[in-house]
C-alpha cells in the first residue's frame, strides 16, 4: 500500500462516513489494520471476495472496494441474505469474507450461519466489528453474546485477536483454515504489540504474555491489554500474575490452559462479552471437567444489557476495567 | 450432458405418473407424510429432471452441471422419486425413505450431496444461497443455470425478499426460481395467513422476469423455462399453479401439510394412478 494512495482515498467523503469510532482528528482517520491485511491477501488471491452489509468504512473494506473493486460486493442492509449469498459464493469456489458489526452478523443471521456455513463447512469467513459493549451506539449495536452463539456451532472457529498487530496473522490463519471462521475485531489507533517476544499466532494455541505465580488471567480481545495493565498494577502489591492471550476461543488450547492453571493459585477470565457462553464459560468447562479446584472469577458483562457510552465509562460501570480484574485477583488470593 | 431431444408431453406425463405412484408408496409406508405436495409438484419435478436440468449421470459432481436447490426441503418424496427415476439414484433406495440411519431423510440434507446442493428446510434460505452460486458462476463465466424451487408459504419469510432484491440488483439472469403455488401451508390456506398475491406483480416490480403458468401443463412449463433462459439481464420467477394431491381425484385440492395416508387410501390412490389415463 502506497502512503499517498491511502491519503487520497481517505479524503473521499464516503470514507469519512465512519460512525463506528469517534473521529478525534479528521486529518488522521483511524488506521485500517484489518483492511490492509485483507487487501494484501486479496491482491494475491482473486478468489477472496469482501462482502459488506452497508458498513464498508466501519469494517475497513473500503480498501477492497477502492483498490480491488472486482473483489468487492455490496450486499446491502440484509445480513441474513449476505450469509446465504456468501455460502453460495463459497460453493462456487470463492472465499467470501462477510462484514458487519458483530452483533448484526451473528444475531440476525444465526440460523443462516448454522445451516449454510457451519453445518456444510463452507469456506466462509465472518468478520464482526465493534465487539462487546465498546460502543457509543448503544445496546442495539453491542455484541455481548456473539462468541457464545458462534462457539456453540459445530465446525466454527472463533478468533478474537488481542490487538491490531495480530490482525494480519489472524487473516492469514483464517485463510489457511478451509472452513468457517468467526473473526471478532475491534478498531484501534495503535498498532502496539502486546507480545513482541511471545510465540507466533496460531489457531488452537494460547500465548503467555507475562509470567507470575500468584494468579493467571485468561483474556481475549482488547481485554488482553486491560489484563496487562492490571498485571502491572498488581506488581505494586507484590502480586505476580500470568496474562494469557486466548485469541483462539474455539478450538481452545485445553492442554495449554491446564498447564497455566496448574502453576497458579487463582484463575481469572476477562472478556468484552457476557460471562455466559464466552471465554469465561469455556475456561469454566475446562476447569470443571478436569477436577480442578481454584478460586475462579469471570470478568465480563454480568448477564445484563449495557448502554451507549465511551469505553472508559462503560468498562468501569459494567465491571470490565483493570480495577475489576485487580479486585478479583486480590479476592482470590485472600481466600 | 444436455438433453439431446425434447421429450413430448405424453412421455413426460408417463414419467410423472410413475413418480406419483412412488410418492404414494413412499409416504404410505409411514402412514403419513408429504404426499399432497409431492403429487402437486410431480409434473414440475418431472420436467426439471427429464427435460430441463443439465447433469451427467455418470459424474454427479460434474462442475458444469446445472444446480437445483429445493428450498422447501421437506418435499422429499417427489424429489427422491424423481432422482431415482431420472437415473441419479438407485430406485431400490426409495424403500429406505425416512428409515433411521438412512440418508434419505424427510428433510433433504447434504448427506445426499451433490444431489442435494445445500441444506434447506429452515425456510427462506434457499434463494440467498442460489443467488450466491449464481453470482459466483457469472464471475467465473460458467454457463450453468441455478434452479430453485420455493413454496408459497415460504414467501412469508423476509429473507426471500432480501434475496429477491439482491438477485435483481446483481442481474443474476442465470437464476431461475420456480414457486410451487399450491396455497398450502401448515396452518391451512396461505391466503388465510398472509396476503401474498398478486405474486406476479410483486416479482415483476422487484425486477424479475416473471411468468405465471399451470404447473401441470408441460407446454406451459416448457415455455416458461425458455422465456427464463432467453432473459440475459433479469433473474426469472416461474409462478406455477399446482393442485395438492394432483392425479388422485379424492386427494386433489385437499390441503394438508403432513397428511395421514391410511393403507386403504394409499391403495385407492395407487389404483387411480394405475387406471386413469388422460
Amino acid at each position: 500500500m502506497i502512503e499517498d494512495d491511502i491519503k487520497s482515498t481517505q479524503s473521499e467523503a464516503r470514507h469519512l462516513d465512519d460512525f463506528s469510532v469517534k473521529q478525534q482528528d479528521l486529518e488522521k482517520p483511524i488506521p485500517k489494520y484489518y483492511g490492509e491485511a485483507l487487501l494484501s491477501a486479496a491482491r494475491n488471491d482473486s478468489s477472496i471476495l469482501a462482502l459488506s452489509a452497508d458498513l464498508t468504512a466501519p469494517t475497513e473494506t473500503d480498501l477492497i472496494r477502492d483498490y480491488l473493486p472486482e473483489q468487492f460486493i455490496m450486499a446491502g442492509i440484509a445480513e441474513a441474505n449476505m450469509v446465504g449469498v456468501g455460502a453460495g459464493l463459497a460453493r462456487a469456489g470463492f472465499t467470501p469474507f462477510l462484514h458487519s458489526f458483530a452483533v448484526f452478523l451473528t444475531r440476525r443471521s444465526f440460523d443462516q450461519i448454522a445451516m449454510q456455513v457451519a453445518y456444510p463447512k463452507t469456506n466462509v469467513k465472518l468478520i464482526g466489528f465493534m465487539p462487546g459493549i465498546d460502543s457509543l451506539l448503544g445496546v442495539s449495536h453491542q455484541a455481548i453474546d456473539d462468541i457464545a452463539l458462534m462457539r456453540a456451532l459445530p465446525n466454527m472457529v472463533v478468533l478474537e485477536p488481542a490487538s491490531p498487530s495480530d490482525y494480519q496473522d489472524a487473516v492469514k490463519a483464517a485463510l489457511a483454515h478451509h472452513g468457517p471462521v468467526y473473526l471478532r475485531l475491534y478498531r484501534a489507533n495503535t498498532h502496539s504489540s502486546n507480545s513482541a517476544d511471545s510465540p507466533s499466532w496460531e489457531i488452537g494455541k494460547i500465548r503467555r504474555l507475562s509470567n507470575g505465580s500468584d494468579a493467571v488471567i485468561f483474556a481475549t480481545g482488547l481485554m488482553v491489554e486491560i489484563a496487562l495493565q492490571a498485571s502491572q498494577e498488581l506488581k505494586k502489591y507484590s502480586i505476580n500474575t500470568t496474562v494469557v492471550d486466548c485469541a483462539s476461543i474455539k478450538p481452545i488450547d485445553i492442554d495449554g490452559i491446564l498447564g497455566e492453571i496448574s502453576k497458579r493459585k487463582v484463575v481469572i477470565t476477562a472478556e468484552n462479552h457476557s460471562i455466559i457462553g464466552g471465554l469465561g464459560s469455556a475456561i469454566s468447562e475446562i476447569i470443571a471437567t478436569n477436577n480442578i479446584a481454584r478460586p475462579f472469577f469471570r470478568v465480563g458483562v454480568q448477564d445484563c444489557f449495557a448502554e451507549g457510552g465511551s469505553r472508559g465509562f462503560l468498562f468501569r460501570k459494567y465491571g470490565l476495567a483493570a480495577d475489576d480484574i485487580i479486585k478479583k485477583v486480590k479476592q482470590g488470593l485472600a481466600n | 450432458m444436455k438433453k439431446d431431444n425434447r421429450a413430448n408431453s405424453e412421455q413426460l406425463a408417463e414419467w410423472a405418473k410413475v413418480i406419483r405412484k412412488d410418492v404414494v408408496q413412499m409416504v404410505a409406508r409411514h402412514g403419513q407424510g408429504y404426499v399432497q405436495q409431492g403429487l402437486g409438484a410431480a409434473d414440475l419435478f418431472t420436467y426439471l429432471y427429464f427435460q430441463e436440468l443439465r447433469f451427467d449421470k455418470t459424474d454427479l459432481e460434474w462442475l458444469d452441471r446445472d444446480r437445483f436447490i429445493l428450498s422447501t426441503a421437506h418435499n422429499t418424496a417427489v424429489f427422491y422419486a424423481t432422482l431415482a427415476r431420472a437415473g441419479l439414484m438407485d430406485p431400490n433406495r426409495l424403500s429406505d425413505y425416512c428409515l433411521d440411519g438412512n440418508s434419505l431423510e424427510i428433510n433433504a440434507s447434504e448427506r445426499l450431496a451433490p444431489l442435494v446442493e445445500c441444506t434447506c428446510g429452515s425456510l427462506g434460505q434457499g434463494l440467498s444461497v442460489a443467488a450466491g452460486i449464481a453470482m459466483g458462476f457469472k464471475r467465473q463465466q460458467r454457463d450453468s443455470n441455478i434452479y430453485l424451487m420455493l413454496g408459497d408459504g415460504e414467501l412469508e419469510e423476509g429473507q426471500v425478499w432480501e434475496a429477491a432484491i439482491f438477485a435483481a440488483t446483481h442481474k443474476l439472469s442465470n437464476l431461475i426460481m420456480i414457486i410451487d403455488l399450491n396455497y398450502m401451508q401448515v396452518e391451512g390456506d396461505v391466503r388465510d395467513v398472509a396476503t401474498i398475491d398478486p405474486l406476479d406483480a410483486k416479482f415483476r416490480d422487484f425486477g424479475w422476469q416473471t411468468t405465471v403458468i399451470d404447473g401441470h401443463n408441460f407446454e406451459d412449463i416448457f415455455s416458461s423455462f425458455e422465456a427464463a433462459k432467453k432473459d440475459t439481464v433479469r433473474p426469472s420467477c416461474i409462478i406455477a399453479n399446482t393442485i395438492p394431491g394432483k392425479g388422485v381425484p379424492f386427494l386433489e385440492g385437499k390441503k394438508s401439510h403432513n397428511m395421514v395416508l391410511p393403507e386403504r387410501a394409499a391403495l385407492d390412490a395407487l389404483n387411480w394412478l394405475e387406471a386413469k389415463h388422460d
